[in-house]
């Protein structure tokens, strides 16, 4: 009886976490609705490669964004233009909602690019550039560039995008140890031709 | 006596063309008011490419009332947890000033100085001076509200003020809107328009006060501005289409208040124009195509009003105006680039005129409208054709101050090229150099 009586009260417990739980996924989801697919598409596929693709981004890499938006240490121009607003009154269950729901939408589909730049793209990061320290991109993003909890998805997103980013990384603008090592020594040409194949995938 | 219908079969047809082509280092930008910029924590140029030229984000931000913040709110909610209130924990207010120079190509003439004495060089410090109240009010309701301080009358007015409230729905899936609703109440025809395209945001964004006007301007391009409110209901379908039914009427002319005996609650702002029909229709139709870093616009939009002219009784003649017009927008915007085009194509079936890098306003001839035997502002010959070019070269040192030169060519002025008004003035001396500063904080 007692045992019952407990399990009944833990099962009334779980029930009203959930629906907590469910009420803060309803202020993700109007924030989606009204903010975040004004620039990132409404499942999450931009027009503008100003603003990247989130759909099917890996939550964890969406969520620590989110946070380094929220906190300023993602500090690119574009992030203190943009984002820094967007994320300043966020909460921590809203950032995992939020993550959560472009993580579980269908990715972009690639667009497709030169072949040759394609393939030169290809090449490095599959395999590096030994000789000027880039290490191959694969060995952390995949081998299909679908990205791995904290690293993103790279596949099919947008290509100026893609060469921003290595430019900030590069420049140290957005903080990142790891990738302004990677990016530092990629020409120009490098860049375009590792956004084109990423973009295309 | 019955109001005489007066319905002369003027044709006008006003060319906009506007060319703003920025090439920056850092990004260009803007705000339209830096109230919104404090309200969602985002800088001016997420909402503007050179200010007030709105981006597709901005539009957005327009589109949906205003409301987004990143701002603590005073937001109590009922034992429903329905939120009552929402009310920003600063007020969103900002100022706006602007100053400039204009400089005439030839002096006006002044019967009281000599030639040599007479001025064509106007400063005008400030030319304007505003106060906003732009932001959320409540979920879902926003507001543009300004008040300008007006130097040739030194009063201050209402100026554009627009009151929104929007909302979403899904065909389908909760968090994929399909399309934006909402209603708005203003007092400029086109003044609740997101696209830079129509006259209220049109290019130019700041003209001098002290040019010598042309006699001709179509009823839609400025003229019901703050003579009129409006009341309409909008749609925005899946990121495409939008469609928008208004109707807008103003006060009585000479209307009284027959408590106070004072005069009626727009009298004071003597308007050029106001609408004496009960309501007139105001419709907008308009597609967006986005791709890459472009967007493109096409639409239309009209008003038919029937008005008294200014100084003109109840009982005085009518005019009755439609004017039916063509827009488009092209943009190209990027991080460190931004082009855009714009145009519109006023047609007006009873009267006239201009704007922008290109215009031309071509009219029939009517010699109570366009009145010979006045100096620089009339017309020898009794016709409206304007013709010429506006550039303007912004400068921004910061995101809220724009520094700017514009200079303004007339090729054919009051239906003249060398003599238009009949006193020997040529279309060329109206030409305009207007140097200004306009920021806001």
């Amino acid at each position: 009886m007692n045992a019952k009586l407990l399990v009944a009260g833990i099962a009334t417990l779980a029930l009203s976490a959930a629906s907590a739980h469910a009420a803060d996924n309803r202020a993700a989801l109007e924030l989606i609705r009204k903010e975040c697919s004004s620039c990132h598409g409404p499942r999450g596929i931009s027009v503008s490669p100003m603003f990247p693709n989130l759909a099917g981004q890996q939550a964890p890499y969406l969520e620590a964004q989110l946070r380094a938006f929220r906190d300023h240490s993602r500090a690119d121009p574009h992030a203190q233009a943009y984002m820094w607003g967007m994320a300043a009154q966020l909460t921590d269950d809203t950032v995992k909602d939020i993550a959560a729901y472009f993580a579980s939408q269908p990715p972009a589909r690639g667009t497709a690019a030169d072949p040759a730049e394609v393939a030169a793209g290809k090449k490095i990061y599959e395999n590096g550039i030994t000789a000027q320290n880039v290490p191959p991109c694969q060995s952390c993003h995949t081998p299909t560039a679908g990205g791995n909890g904290p690293f993103p998805r790279l596949a099919g997103q947008h290509r100026r995008y893609l060469e921003k980013q290595l430019e900030v990384f590069a420049a140290n603008l957005r903080a990142n140890e790891i990738m302004h090592a990677n990016a530092v020594n990629l020409t120009a040409l490098q860049i375009s031709q590792l956004a084109a194949f990423l973009s295309s995938q | 006596m019955k109001p005489t219908q007066a319905r002369p079969a003027v044709k006008l047809g006003l060319i906009l063309v506007a060319l703003v082509a920025a090439l920056a280092v850092t990004p260009s930008a803007t705000q339209a008011t830096p109230a919104y910029a404090r309200q969602t924590g985002v800088s001016c140029q997420a909402c503007h490419t050179v200010f007030p030229e709105l981006t597709p984000f901005g539009r957005k931000f327009k589109l949906n009332a205003y409301v987004f913040t990143n701002v603590k709110q005073l937001a109590p909610v009922s034992e429903q947890a329905q939120r009552t209130l929402a009310l920003s924990e600063i007020p969103p207010v900002a100022i706006q000033l602007q100053g400039s120079n204009t400089m005439l190509a030839r002096a006006l003439p002044d019967s009281g100085l000599t030639k040599e004495l007479s001025q064509k060089n106007s400063t005008e410090f400030p030319q304007a001076l505003s106060l906003f109240y732009t932001g959320k009010i409540a979920d879902e309701l926003g507001a543009f509200l300004q008040l300008t301080w007006n130097p040739s009358s030194n009063s201050v007015g209402i100026d554009n003020s627009d009151l929104r409230f929007a909302n979403h729905a899904s065909f389908a899936a909760e968090e994929t809107p399909d399309l934006i609703y909402g209603l708005t109440l203003n007092n400029n025809p086109t003044s609740q328009d997101v696209w830079n395209s129509t006259p209220a945001w049109g290019y130019p964004f700041i003209v001098t006060n002290v040019g010598v006007p042309p006699v001709a301007k179509a009823l839609l391009d400025g003229q019901l501005a703050q003579a009129s409110a409006g009341f309409g209901a909008y749609v925005y379908l899946f990121d495409h289409l939008y469609i928008e039914a208004s109707g807008y009427r103003s006060a009585q002319t000479s209307f009284t208040n027959a408590t106070t005996g004072g005069p009626g609650p727009l009298d004071s702002t003597a308007p050029s124009a106001r609408i004496s029909s009960p309501v007139a229709p105001y419709w907008r139709v308009a597609w967006e195509q986005a791709w890459g870093s472009h967007s493109l616009e096409v639409g239309t939009y009209g008003i038919w009003a029937e008005t008294h002219p200014p100084g003109i009784g109840e009982s005085g003649p009518k005019n009755t105006f439609t004017d039916a017009a063509l827009d488009g927008q092209y943009q190209f915007i990027t991080d460190d680039h931004t082009f855009s085009l714009a145009a519109t194509w006023i047609h007006e079936a009873r009267k006239f005129d201009n704007i922008t890098l290109g215009f031309s306003t071509t009219g029939t001839r009517d010699e109570i409208l366009y009145a010979a035997g006045t100096p620089v502002l009339g017309s020898a010959k009794g016709r409206p054709d304007t013709q010429g070019a506006i550039l303007e070269i912004d400068f921004l040192p910061w995101l809220n101050t724009k520094l700017g030169a514009q200079y303004t060519m007339y090729g054919k002025f009051n239906g003249g090229t060398r003599n238009y008004d009949g006193f020997g003035r040529r279309a060329s001396d109206n030409n305009t150099l207007f140097l200004f500063v306009w920021t806001s904080f």
